[in-house]
Order: structure tokens, then sequence, then C-alpha cells
């Protein structure tokens, strides 16, 4: 079946399975930040943002986007928020493997969209969507901290 | 990959039944799909209700709270009609399911319709007094939460489809309180009660102890809530909660599984019920 | 010091924060198919017929194979050094099944539904065997045996018994030291089956090229190892394999080990066309590898002063199907534990049996966790007996600088190994620091009024490598600009070794970090190493890495020194600049072209490395605890590690592996746990059913390190990847004594199991 879609700002339309996942479908199409971790929607590296709001997309079917709007990892790269926590994330060793990174950054992108100003407890929940192996969380939490510090001192606002 | 012949999209209620009916083969309503995906139904086709017109969040002038059966989790855990409902009890038992990007996409009835023991939304809407709106082709039906499970991933919908839940506005004063036991700080239930206490001129005037991931269907403890009913806060004493959380222990029929004992599972409810309605009763802190 | 210290950008963290499909997935090549294994259903049977013919008919699907079309080569699947010191007791594709979920048959398609569509349309007939899924019934029991053919190098007990592996050393004589102590404390310990659960599953692709070769790109810690083992079994030579190594989305020791890369070898050598296997997380939780799960008896001899006069370890042990590193992984047990206390009589028992489970190899630890679990838990009990400070008890006992080990002569890689002798230890400042950072003495309040809080610590070490068996070279190269090719067989499996190494050249050739440019682990194209285990990358690897770039130094010395009228030896490279007497310099680049096109050489240097040492680093680590005694629940408030890894390379690096390998014990701890029923099934094969922990499992972590000086490692490095996950799960279950009183002899310690010790310990 054919389904049309909005791909990080480009209309694209997709010939899939009834019964492919999302997940399954942006690999096909060469949409590789997007990893496969455990299928049950557990791991998070599967995260994209569909109309601006995390999905594990090993657990959405990809007819169910038709109409609908995704930005991936590799949509983001000119966004200065983005960027913002793709810097901090290197720069306070946020990055071991990397394998759960573009889940993690999309969480992240979503979190500070939703809540500018997350405490720590909050940056910790938002990201029980996101399993990590290699880093205990200890790093990736200390960057969106340092990201919001910045922000404040920016005067950045939520949105 | 799930092998279905075919995805079919309902731009209404009535349209999803006769979707539904419509076959060849066996057919299966999906809204998030988060459940339905752990474990692929065997169904040659799926109706999306997504767009059928029942995610809104609304209420009535009486100050009934309606949940849309395809209203997210997420939806639920901010919305401020349902943040201001008995203490946001229910957006607060929506923001401890699954993980931010299922909630996301989970809907509150699927995690009804799929009816697991341990079906999260359950226990919070019981305690509530929710009731279901069920769709036919061309009739609706309502039908207290209580009697919408029938056992483990059963309902009484048959074919027909669930499109909202309503809440009575005499519940939205409840002082409201509950909790998952988990394995981790994410999990599924292996035990969740959730009470919700009615007080007037200083009465226990509604006493609602509602079980989760304790017995084939998610369940109101009615003898333990019967202790209650009715009683001066200022006579509920140590001795009585404890009493009434012995009889709700008492209420469940827990199983032991590769998640949990059953009598560990039991003993948790006793504990966990004299801990919440102390809670409610705003004479303890639980953390 | 200019690079060697510092925190640099890891060399590869801009690539993967911008997600660039650099992992062995992100790839396709034309006509690819796709794989996948028919598993079986039953723990022990013999494979008699499998029926492809249905599934032939299917469309898309190519290629069907089992036991009778696969050559049978005994092997083992182990990543280790030639001859491996695991048992031959493995072939591509076994006649008999045995475990639930042993290969039975691999079935390949045009596309990866189609695959999977096929394995319901193979029949397979079996002969079902009794199954061995106790291991104490699998070690009393010689008649109904696993393996049936004797094992060709001798060195399991197949053919006559159901041992994999058994160890027995002993250092003076404990059972009559036992008869002088003051006290003598005997207590059993039992530890779980986890998994490594890297994000990434196992997953490989494997093609003909243009020149007839097999190329094999993986997700691998063993690239040389792999090709060797892909050689012998599929009767080529090295010469016809290349194994390339992309990014690798964590390994944790499961990935030290040939898991799957025959299975994509075997159908593109029969087909002609590349084939992909990736498994999904259900095959990694039943057919990759777990910690080894083990029952430890701990007797202990102590005098009323607190000294530790004799110390036995018995360790039971079950390996699962398949014996990959069932003796080197018991073996570490004690070799890497018990010298913690160097008492005058030591015992050291293993018991290392194959049953019809799943099966048990290398995580990180590798042994380790298991033995400092019973071990440091141990010493608590002793204290508690004894009437002593749990933190003097070990002041009293632990080794210092100077002590030897006496057992690690006893025990190498299944030979005879080296004495060990301590040249570098910062143990006593680690607990100092340690005990400083917890406020060790004093109980914080509970954070509510039904919560009991708890304070507890352990004791680690570990190794750099495995002395005299590990190696590796490398080669560094100089280009027209003055940066450095550099070609490593170091295996970076995320830890961040393609940094460290890119350091350590650079500090050594005195050029900018961001002049080095590293390519690691391609067969044809970087020389040799044994890969990412035994904490070896940086004090081995990076060895090689100072060698080859004091050579390339020498080199370019030699070269200028004509030019410059003056001796080699008085000409220094640092930041990039070249100077020499009489105030003479150049820039690196400089240097460079003259070299190039003048001299007309090109400056190039290969060394190798292998170290008699394997100096241990050292961790204190404490645990703040609270209890909820009426649930059981476990609460990790606050988490303190200090470690000494010599000099720490890359700081935030070691941080990282530090705090990475505290979450992972604290899993172990409290929720990992591969449930598997008495017919030997994997009862939660997926991340629903197994817990591991996310950020809001996590405690407030401080991460400490104490630098020392280790005489033998590069710029004074040892190890940091392993020793961590040593002390968090004694430490939390120490705690919890503290807290409540309870000794939780079972790990993970979940709330239903704390709920019940605290049931039985009241009346």
């Amino acid at each position: 079946m054919k389904i049309d879609l909005v791909l990080n700002g480009r209309e694209v339309t997709w010939d899939i399975a009834p019964g492919q996942t999302l997940l399954a479908a942006l690999r096909d199409h060469q949409v590789y930040s997007a990893k496969r971790g455990c299928e049950t929607g557990d791991c998070g590296s599967c995260t994209v943002l569909c109309d601006d709001q995390p999905v594990n997309t090993c657990m959405v079917p990809a007819a169910a986007v038709h109409g609908r709007r995704l930005t991936t990892l590799e949509g983001l790269l000119g966004d200065e928020l983005m960027v913002t926590l793709q810097r901090e994330m290197v720069e306070r060793g946020g990055i071991q493997c990397g394998y759960c990174t573009p889940g993690m950054l999309i969480s992240f992108y979503a979190l500070l969209k939703e809540n500018g100003r997350p405490s720590n407890e909050e940056i910790r929940e938002s990201l029980t969507g996101n399993l990590c192996r290699c880093t205990g969380y200890v790093k990736p939490v200390e960057a969106v901290l340092a990201v919001v510090k910045e922000r404040d001192q920016t005067g950045g606002q939520a949105e | 990959m799930w092998e279905l012949r075919e995805y079919r999209y309902a731009a209404s209620p009535a349209e999803a039944v006769a979707l539904l009916r419509q076959g060849p083969g066996r057919g299966a309503y999906i809204a998030g799909g988060t459940d339905m995906l752990l474990f692929p139904p065997d169904c040659d086709f799926v109706v999306d209700v997504n767009r059928a017109g029942i995610g809104g969040i609304g209420e009535t002038p009486a100050g009934d709270l309606l949940l849309g059966a395809a209203a997210t989790l997420q939806e639920l855990a901010r919305h401020e009609l349902v943040t201001g409902f008995a203490g946001g009890a229910i957006a607060r038992a929506a923001s401890h399911c699954g993980n931010r990007p299922v909630r996301t996409t989970a809907t509150v009835g699927g995690n009804l319709c799929n009816a697991l023991p341990s079906a999260d939304m359950a226990p919070v809407l019981l305690a509530l007094d929710a009731h279901c709106y069920i769709a036919d082709e061309d009739s609706q039906e309502s039908v207290p939460l209580q009697d919408f499970f029938v056992g483990p991933r059963q309902t009484v919908l048959g074919d027909r489809l669930l499109v909202g839940l309503v809440l009575p506005a005499a519940a939205h004063d409840r002082r409201c309180c509950g909790r998952k036991l988990t394995r981790a700080a994410e999990d599924i239930s292996l035990v969740q009660v959730e009470v919700a206490l009615g007080i007037a001129d200083g009465r226990i005037d509604a006493a609602r102890i509602a079980l989760g991931a304790v017995a084939p269907v998610p369940l109101r403890a009615n003898l333990a809530e019967g202790l209650l009913t009715g009683v001066a806060c200022d006579d509920i004493t140590d001795d009585v909660l404890a009493d009434t959380a012995a009889v709700a222990a008492g209420e469940c029929d827990p199983i032991s599984d590769h998640r949990a004992g059953g009598e560990y599972r039991r003993d948790m409810v006793r504990v966990l019920t004299r801990r919440l309605l102390a809670t409610a009763l705003g004479r303890e802190d639980l953390s | 010091m200019k690079v060697v210290g510092t925190n640099v950008d890891k060399i590869d963290a801009f690539k993967l924060a911008r997600g660039e499909p650099v992992f062995t997935d992100d790839f396709t090549r034309p006509g690819m198919l796709y794989a996948k294994v028919l598993r079986s259903p039953h723990a022990h049977a013999r494979i008699v017929n499998v029926e492809a013919a249905a599934a032939l008919a299917r469309d898309g699907v190519v290629d069907v194979v089992w036991h009778r079309d696969v050559k049978a080569v005994p092997h083992t699947r182990a990543g280790q050094s030639h001859p491996e010191p695991s048992p031959y007791d493995t072939v591509i594709m076994p006649a008999k099944a045995r475990f639930i979920g042993d290969r039975v048959a691999i079935v390949v398609a045009e596309t990866l539904a189609q695959a999977e569509a096929a394995l319901k349309h193979i029949a397979v007939e079996y002969e079902v065997l009794p199954a061995l899924t106790d291991m104490d019934a699998s070690l009393a029991d010689t008649t109904n045996l696993i393996h049936e053919t004797a094992d060709p190098r001798g060195i399991s007990e197949a053919g006559r018994t159901n041992v994999a592996a058994r160890i027995d050393k002993q250092v003076g004589d404990v059972d009559a030291a036992l008869q002088t102590c003051d006290l003598v404390v005997e207590r059993t310990y039992h530890l779980p089956r986890v998994q490594a659960s890297h994000i990434e599953p196992h997953v490989a692709i494997a093609w003909i090229d243009e020149d007839r070769r097999l190329i094999v790109r993986t997700s691998t810690q063993v690239p040389f190892h792999l090709r060797r083992i892909l050689a012998r079994i599929l009767e080529l030579t090295e010469a016809d394999i290349r194994v390339i190594k992309p990014r690798v989305g964590g390994g944790f020791g499961d990935k030290q080990e040939m898991v799957m890369e025959d299975l994509v070898a075997v159908m593109a050598l029969r087909t002609g066309r590349p084939v992909r296997l990736e498994f999904t997380r259900e095959e990694e939780l039943i057919a990759a590898r777990y910690r080894h799960p083990q029952r430890i008896t701990m007797t202990t001899g102590v005098m009323k002063d607190g000294t530790i006069v004799a110390n036995r370890m018995d360790v039971m042990a079950d390996t699962g199907a398949y014996g990959s590193h069932a003796l080197t992984v018991q073996g570490n047990t004690g070799q890497k534990v018990l010298p913690m206390y160097p008492a005058q009589n030591i015992h050291f028992k293993v018991t290392c049996v194959y049953s019809n489970n799943p099966n048990s190899g290398a995580f990180r630890g590798y042994g380790a966790p298991q033995g400092c679990f019973a071990l440091e838990s141990h010493i608590d009990e002793v204290a508690r007996e004894l009437g002593m400070d749990r933190l003097e008890l070990r002041r009293r006992n632990h080794i210092r600088l100077g002590d030897t080990d006496p057992l690690s002569a006893q025990l190498g890689e299944g030979k005879a190994g080296l004495v060990r002798i301590i040249r570098s230890t910062g143990l006593e400042k680690a607990i100092e620091l340690g005990c400083e950072a917890i406020g060790w003495g004093t109980v914080p309040p509970p954070t509510a009024p039904h919560l009991k809080r708890g304070l507890g610590l352990a004791l680690a070490m570990q190794g750099s490598g495995i002395a005299g068996v590990d190696w590796g070279a490398a080669t560094v190269k100089l280009n027209d600009d003055g940066s450095v090719n550099l070609f490593v067989g170091a295996t970076d499996i995320g830890q961040g070794s393609d940094t460290v190494l890119a350091q350590l050249c650079a500090e050594e050739l005195g050029i900018p970090y961001d002049k080095v440019l590293i390519l690691s682990s391609d067969t044809d194209l970087t020389p040799f190493d044994v890969g990412a285990y035994a904490s070896s990358t940086t004090y081995v690897s990076g060895g090689a890495v100072v060698k080859a770039a004091r050579l390339l130094r020498e080199q370019l010395t030699a070269v200028l020194a004509p030019r410059w009228e003056c001796d080699p030896a008085d000409i220094t490279l640092s930041a990039g600049q070249v100077t020499g007497p009489d105030g003479k310099c150049m820039t690196t680049a400089e240097l460079a072209l003259f070299a190039l096109y003048d001299a007309k050489i090109q400056p190039m240097a290969t060394a190798s490395h292998m170290s008699d040492e394997s100096p241990p680093p050292f961790a204190a680590q404490f645990a703040d605890v609270e209890v909820d005694p009426e649930t059981g629940q476990v609460y990790v408030r606050r988490f303190v590690s200090a470690v000494d890894c010599g000099t720490p390379v890359h700081p935030r690096l070691v941080e990282g592996q530090i705090e990475g390998a505290v979450a992972q014990a604290l899993g172990y701890a409290l929720m990992e746990e591969v449930l598997v029923d008495r017919a030997g099934k994997v009862l939660n094969p997926n991340f629903l059913d197994y817990k591991i922990p996310s950020a809001l499992d996590m405690p407030e972590m401080t991460t400490i390190l104490v630098e020392t000086d280790e005489p033998s490692g590069p710029f004074g490095a040892k190890a940091a990847g392993e020793v961590p996950i040593d002390g968090p799960a004694p430490a939390i279950a120490n705690a919890i004594c503290d807290a409540v009183g309870i000794r939780m002899y079972r790990l993970p310690a979940t709330s239903e199991r704390v709920w019940r010790g605290l049931k039985e310990e009241t009346p």
C-alpha cells in the first residue's frame, strides 16, 4: 500500500506492507538514525518525532503515519537547539558507543521544546524510554543541564 | 513482520464498526498499537481508529469529564481538564504508564480494550466510577467500567467499538492516591492500587479501592470499601485502616509468575492499600 | 604531558552525534539476502531430519541449510588467542540441539519478512533426549552426555562426563590452617544469569568480492580471532578472508565470540550473494551469551585480631550447552578476586559443567563480579561474626605495594601463569577518598520515616590484559602535512580506544591530537591485535602504539640530523614543532615534506607489544541505600567509586567507563536475571521482562580517579574498563545488610527476595 507523509520537510510517498513497522520503513528508505534495539518499545534507539512528539518507531505501524509529519535526526542537523545538544553531548562525554545517541537526542530535543527548564529529575524521567548500556546516563544528563544553563544565560525560551 | 493483508482507516465510529464487520477474514481495531505490536494478533486486517473522531477530551455542563477512547496517554497527562479532575489522579496514572515515546501514541481506550490484568489505567478509572461508551453501527451503550472486563484480554465489546469514557462530576472532588509496585523505575505493574475517598461533613461518602495486576481482571475491593463507607474520618483509626487493607488483600486473586509470587503480591496489596488510604486521609506522605 | 591526561573530543563523537550511518547494519549491497535461524524448541534432541521443500517453494526463499549441508569442523567460538583454552565442542550446524534456541537450520531469502515466514514451513524431525538443566544433576550424570564425542584437544571431559572445566589450586594448606583459626565462617552465595544487553544486537553482513574473497562486516570485539576461526571451519585460509569492524554499539564481552558470523559466511559462500543476519532482542536473550551463573562457597579462617589465615573459594558454574570461556571465566573468579587478601593459605576450586541451558560466555568482569560478590559479602559476614569493623578488617588484610600474588603463578589461561607483583596501587587512597565522599561511619537519616538506611563498601581489583598472552601491534605512517595514519588492530567497541590510542600516539610523537588519523580493526589494513577484552586495549595495544610512535620519531630525527648537522638525540618533537640546537626549528609538516620529497623515504614504523605483567587497577566502591522493610524495595541513593587506573589517559572516558559499569552492576544487584525454567526455556527474552537500569534507576554518582604511576604501562596507565563493575553488587548487598540486618546471599536482590528475607528473619 502507499502512504504519503512529510519526512524532514519533504513530501514523500512510500510503498509499504500493511504490517510493516515505521522503523523498518525508515531504514528501508535509508533513514539510518532510527536504530533497531529491542522491538518492544523499551530501548528508544528507534525514536523519531511524529508531529513534533517522540515515538518508538518499532511500535508504530508505518501505515499509521499516513498524512503525518516526521522529523528525524537527519532533519535536525541544522537546528540550533539540536546543534547545541550535540555539542554538549560531545564535550561532556555523553556519547560512548553512540548507538542510543540519536534516540536520546530526539528525546532531549522534544523535552526542551516542551519544557525549557527541566530539573535533573525531569530530565531523567524523560529518558525512561531511552536505554543506554554504556554511560550510566550520568554525562548525557549533565549535557542537557548544561544546555538548559546556557539557554538561561542567553535568554532562550521554552516553546 | 506482522503479516497483515490490509490496513484500513475509519473516519467515524459507525464506519469503524462497519469496516470491521465487512471482513473478509478477521479484523481488529488499532489505535496507538503499543500493546498490540508487542504480540501482534493473528488477524487479516486492522481498522485504524485514530482519526475516527473519538480522541477528544471535554466536559459536560454538569462537570462530568469526557475522555475520548483514542485520547493518548500524553494528552491525558497534560490536558487541564484531566489534571484538574480529582486532584489530577488520571493525569498522574497516565504519566506513569510506559515511557514518553509510548505515551505519544498509546491511548486510554487501547489500554482498557487490551484488558490485561495489569492495565495501568483501569484502577484509577474504576476508583472514579468511569462509564464506558460503546458504539455499534447505529447505536450506543453505556456500561460501568467495573462490568467492562470479563477475563484476561476479554471485554464485553465483541466487535463493537469503545468510543469514550465518562467520569461523573460526583467523583471530581475525591481524594485520590495510587501506586504501582514495579521491579525497576519504569515497568509493567506487579501490583497496582488506587484509592479514592469522597468526604463530606467529615464522613466518607464514597470509598473506592481499585486493584490491578492481582486478579484476572482489574477490580474493586468492594468488601474493603464497605468497611469505610459512611464512617466518620475521626473514627478511622490505624486499626481500621489495617483491617480494611487486610480485607482488600483477601479480595484479590494474584497469580505467581516470572515477575512476582502470589503471596508477595497479596501482601503488597495490604501494604499499599493501608498506606494509600492513610495518605488520602492526609495522615501520611507516601514517598 | 600535552595530550595524555586531557579530555579531548572523542574521535568519533561528531559522526555519532549526527547519526551518520556508521554501524554494521547501516549498509547494504546489491542482491543482499536476509538470513533467519530456525531454533530448537527442545533442550536436548538429535536433529534427525530437516525437510525444507515447502520453505524453498515460497516466494523469495533462496536456500535452506542444515547439518547435512555443512562440514563439521570442531572448534570453539570463543574469541581467544590460539590455541584457545576453551574446548572444541562446537560445529557450525550441530547434529544435536543442546539448548532451547540452538541452531537447527538457516534460511536466506530476498526480504527479511520472507525469511521469517519461511521458518514456519521447515519441518524438523527430532529425537528428543532427556535434558539436564540443573547443574548438580548434570555433574552427577555420566551416561546422559551433552557432548558425546571426546574433545579433540582434551580440554574438557567430553565423552566421559558433563564437566567442561575443573580447577583445583592451592597455596599453603587451607584445611590444616582452618584448624588453627579463632573463627571459621562459611557461607554460600548464588549468582544469576545476566545478559550484556548491548543496545546494538549482534549483526553481520558477508559477501564474496570481485577477487573471490570472503568479506565479513561485523559488530565484533575480535576481528583477528574471527578471521582465524572462519578460515579453519570453512576450510579456507586467512588470505581468503577479510574482517571489517565498523562502529560497534556496545559489546561488553558478548561480542568476544564468533556468535553468528559463521552463518553469514557459509550462506554467502553457498549462494554467491551478500547475506545479512541480525539478532532480534529475543535471540540476544536466548542465543547470545550470559555471565556464568555460579554457586560459590566461601570458607574463611581468621584470628581474633582480624588476620585472614585461610581462604577457600569453591565455585560451581554452569556454562550451558557449549564451553566457550568455561575455563577462563571461572579461573578469573578466583584469580582476580582472592589476591585482594593475600593469606598464607588459599584454596581455589572450580567445577564448571555443561547443561542443556542456553550459553554462558564472556561478560565484562569475566568471572570477577561473581567472585567479588561472594568475597566482599563474605568479608562483611566475617567482620560481623568477629565483632570487628568492616572497613578495619579490610584494611588489616588487603594487598599492598610490593606484595606478590602467588595464586596467579598457578593460574594462567589454562597454563601456568606468571607471578604478579604489585608495582602501583592507589587502593588505600581510594578507600580514604571514597570514605570521605560517602561519609563513611555516619549513616544519613532516612528520607522518609518508614525507610531504613545503610552504607556498604566493597574493594576490587582486576588486571590489565592477560599477562604473557595478550598482544597487539600498531603502524604509524607520516603524511605530507605532518599528520599520521595510525593503524591498529585494537578494537573500539564504543569505549573510546580509537581516541585513547590516538592520544598516546600524539603524545609520543609530539604532534597535536587532531593530526592523528586512526584506522582500526580491518584485518587487511591493520596489524594484529587480540581484540577488545581483558581490559587490554590501553595497556597492551597502547604499548604497541607508543613503541611504533617512538620508532617513527627516531626515523624523523635521524633523517633531519644530517641536515641540521647535529645528533638525532638533540632534536625534539613537541606540539607539532621540531626544535634543534642553536635555535633551529621547523614544523612537523615541514619535516614531513623534507622526509618525503628530499630524503625520499616514507617515514613509517610498526611495533608489537606484549606484557609479562597484568598490573591490577583497584577500586573502592561505596553504596548508600534505603530499604522499605514492608515492601522489600531497595533504593540506591548515592554511589561512590574511587578507582586507581594508573594514569588516566582520558579522564572523562575513564569516568564514563566507571559510570557505565556501575549502572550494569546495579542491574546485576537489583533487577537483572535471565529466568530459565526447568525445561531450559527462557521465560523473559525481551526488555519488557529483562529489566536493565534506566536513567531513573540511577543513584547520585560520585566518581573519583586516584592517580598512580604504573611503571609498565604507557605513560603510567593501567586498565579501567572492568574493575568498576566488580564492587557495586557486594557494596549494595552490604548496605542492605547495614540497613535492615539481612544478608542477601542470592542476586538479584529483588524487592520480593528482600521481603522474603525479612519475613524469614522475624518470628
